[in-house]
């Protein structure tokens, strides 16, 4: 490690971050991509898109993720799928917190576009749980980011 | 600053794939690129429950044989996409021979669905062409067609119901306590892929 390098920006924990960026990616486009229908109900129920443009989005977005995690896995244009990944879990972390701030409880269809119908209550809690796990998520896709600023290439 | 060329690329890559995918796609896979979802940016203030059911009109000759058990009739609505029906409704024009139209997916409808009924799924690329079907057999569109899906906030019924509304049939009526109330009552079910 460089000595001008904090330890947070460390190859070590960069390496690992864009892995774990990667593969959380690519496994919550599978299967989105394996059924869209599914995925464009999930995409409907956030009441955020219009109508023409909900299977559209439905059928691109989870191509988007695969491409961006396959990137950060296989280490090509890292910081550039970063950046997409960064952007994408914006986007989830405000679909979902608007939609819990108009008390609309919605299956986050994040890993699962399958998933079974609940409680309003218990959704509403998955929604806030799931808006810290994106937080999370986007610390990740940050550091990544940050250590692949100019100069700064972990490789 | 991201890169925004690398960026662009990716997603026009992207956008490829999913053009690819969804063409080699099965019909119950694929997705229309345009969707019809007029209530799309509508949120539901509460959960979905039924609509007021339509008063009964008994049908003379039928209420005289049956005056324990009145029978409703359901005059075309052409005003409305749908009206709803109770349980009891349901399985009474279930019993009448009234068509039942499955909204739910194919997966699902496969799983078990009201015996007899017809999948319709509505997010489905393959609907449009299951309601041109309808014409092609010469269904009347002033006829009852019960339309369900899986109860509760399910508002796949709905959605079929305005969909075949828009096609020109004006007497879909939506059960909406759907498959789960149903199984509930015992009634008669069926497994396997549609027909």
């Amino acid at each position: 490690m460089s000595a001008s390098r904090p330890w947070w920006l460390s190859p070590w924990l960069s390496i690992r971050a864009q892995l774990a960026l990667g593969a959380i990616f690519v496994a919550a486009a599978a299967p989105k991509i394996l059924d869209p229908p599914a995925f464009a109900h999930m995409v409907y129920n956030y009441r955020l898109l219009p109508g023409a443009a909900v299977n559209a989005f439905a059928l691109l977005l989870p191509w988007v993720e695969l491409l961006s995690g396959l990137a950060l896995l296989l280490g090509v244009w890292r910081r550039t799928a970063a950046g997409l990944t960064v952007l994408m879990l914006l986007m989830f972390v405000g679909a979902l917190s608007v939609n819990l701030a108009r008390k609309n409880p919605v299956n986050c269809g994040c890993f699962d576009p399958h998933a079974k119908d609940k409680p309003r209550a218990e959704l509403l809690a998955d929604m806030r749980w799931t808006i810290a796990r994106d937080a999370g998520i986007l610390l990740l896709a940050a550091q990544v980011m940050a250590a692949n600023r100019r100069g700064r290439n972990v490789s | 600053m991201v890169r925004l060329g690398q960026a662009a690329l990716l997603v026009v890559a992207a956008a490829v794939c999913a053009v690819l995918s969804n063409l080699a796609a099965g019909p119950s896979r694929r997705l229309a690129w345009i969707g019809e979802y007029p209530a799309a940016l509508t949120v539901p203030e509460a959960p979905l429950g039924p609509t007021p059911a339509p008063a009964a009109l008994p049908a003379a000759s039928a209420a005289a044989a049956a005056p324990s058990a009145p029978v409703k009739d359901y005059p075309a609505h052409p005003d409305r996409p749908w009206i709803a029906i109770t349980g009891e409704e349901a399985a009474d024009l279930h019993s009448r021979g009234i068509p039942f139209l499955d909204a739910r997916r194919t997966s699902v409808y496969t799983e078990g669905h009201i015996a007899g009924a017809r999948s319709f799924p509505i997010w489905e690329s393959s609907v449009d062409d299951d309601i041109k079907g309808l014409f092609e057999e010469g269904a009347d569109v002033n006829a009852p067609l019960v339309v369900y899906c899986s109860g509760g906030d399910c508002e796949d019924s709905h959605m079929l119901a305005e969909r075949l509304h828009r096609f020109g049939f004006n007497n879909a009526l939506v059960y909406a306590g759907g498959f789960p109330d149903w199984e509930k009552r015992g009634l008669a079910v069926e497994k396997g892929p549609p027909r």
